[in-house]
């Protein structure tokens, strides 16, 4: 699997970050995306016309949506780790992972109009980031109520490793954790995962 | 129907126990003033002002280790008592003992950590006596502690029995359990409600209190953004 990778975005260490708890080994080709703009430039524009990363090429797959990158590398773990066997927990893990790749997006863009120049209203969109995290953290206060500590269910799935980066790097657009214990707490245990790698940003505790 | 004691004491409630972990640490804020909660490895509290001597970083970006908390800008260990044991930019240092951090009384009633307001006031009041109790959630909305107190009183059901020794805490009885909730002021707009439940309440109960609290979060939100 070769990912079209730029360190400082946290929707490419998502990919890396799922790549290293599965034990799986990513072929990174680095892409200048800033201040070189370089996946804007014809031959990325060619791997994805949408002209974002990641890209995740395989064999013949070209794959340039976030879900589908991230449910296609949790397919391919031999043991299929983060994928729920429960059809109902698989359905929440879904459901997850769509608040994680599609909702907060906003994340994404907080923290590009924060740290990468890009244009945004970053007030506005930490408000918005605000929202979803106290939906978030409401979720995981019931979660460990009922003796659930990740998102879907008893064990971590797709979906946490898939939040994770948003929570852990809301500090770079000054949201702070204080208001999110539930989520602090959850988000310790992802840091504990075997495999669990940090990205630019990331504190890593040595 | 509600009690609060008047005039406020100096304790405040910054967290529920159960939130911080052994050798962990969180960031919260008390009428503007940011605080470090931390809990070394042998399980006591702490609380100190959030903000490391020596560049200014938040120490609830840290670490801990064992009864040391770490910056995680240079790597400053400061021990218990807040002074500052070890320097890795140079290990062969023996730390001047001036170098530490103000650390405020600290003590843990009721299923919360308290500390002693404000930073650098001696402490005029024993910590507050309350039961054991067990932490349910803490929940953090936008709008001023006498808000959130007003729309208490309207919306309580009876009233539990009058604890004198309750301070910056409200007894409740909501789902035909005691409910006892810390209220932390955060600064004049936004407050922390810290909920407590007898151990041993069941399940079902504390998942009506989630209900409760989400509730409650709105309508003082709706009624702080119309006013």
């Amino acid at each position: 699997m070769i990912l079209h990778n730029y360190d400082l975005y946290e929707d490419c260490y998502r990919v890396r970050l799922l790549a290293s708890c599965t034990e799986q080994s990513l072929e990174l080709i680095n892409v200048n995306a800033f201040p070189g703009a370089e996946e804007k430039t014809a031959p990325y524009l060619k791997l994805n016309p949408l002209g974002r990363l990641p890209i995740l090429e395989d064999k013949d797959l070209c794959l340039r949506n976030l879900s589908a990158i991230l449910l296609y590398v949790a397919e391919q773990d031999a043991q299929k780790r983060f994928i729920p066997k429960d059809s109902a927990e698989r359905a929440r893990m879904m459901d997850w992972l769509g608040f994680a790749c599609d909702d907060l997006s906003v994340a994404t863009e907080a923290r590009a109009v924060a740290l990468l120049d890009a244009p945004g209203d970053v007030v506005a969109l930490r408000a918005k980031v605000r929202q979803l995290f106290r939906i978030l953290d409401d979720h995981l206060t019931r979660q460990s109520l009922k003796g659930e500590p990740y998102v879907a269910g008893k064990t971590p799935c797709l979906a946490d490793i898939a939040l994770f980066p948003a929570f852990a790097l809301c500090r770079d657009f000054n949201l702070d954790h204080d208001e999110f214990p539930a989520a602090r707490l959850w988000a310790r245990q992802i840091r504990m995962l075997s495999g669990f790698i940090t990205m630019p940003g990331i504190p890593d505790y040595h | 129907m509600t009690q609060t004691q008047t005039p406020r004491s100096q304790w405040v409630p910054v967290a529920l126990s159960k939130m911080i972990e052994a050798g962990t640490s969180a960031g919260t804020v008390v009428n503007g003033a940011e605080i470090v909660v931390w809990r070394d490895t042998a399980g006591a509290a702490h609380a100190w002002e959030d903000r490391c001597p020596h560049r200014g970083m938040k120490m609830s970006f840290g670490f801990v280790r064992g009864d040391h908390i770490t910056c995680l800008y240079h790597g400053w260990e400061y021990d218990t008592s807040g002074t500052c044991r070890y320097v890795p930019a140079h290990p062969e240092l023996e730390v001047p003992k001036s170098i530490c951090i103000s650390r405020y009384g600290t003590a843990e009633a009721g299923g919360m950590i308290w500390a002693y307001t404000p930073l650098g006031t001696t402490e005029q009041d024993p910590p507050p006596v309350l039961p054991a109790l067990e932490g349910v959630r803490s929940v953090y909305m936008d709008a001023s502690v006498a808000r959130v107190s007003d729309t208490l009183q309207q919306h309580s059901s009876a009233p539990a029995g009058d604890d004198a020794a309750l301070c910056n805490a409200i007894t409740l009885t909501l789902e035909n359990t005691v409910v006892t909730i810390g209220l932390q002021q955060i600064s004049d707009g936004q407050c922390a409600l810290h909920i407590a439940v007898p151990e041993g309440t069941a399940p079902v109960t504390k998942e009506a209190l989630l209900d409760w609290c989400e509730d409650l979060r709105r309508t003082v939100e709706g009624l702080e953004a119309a006013a």
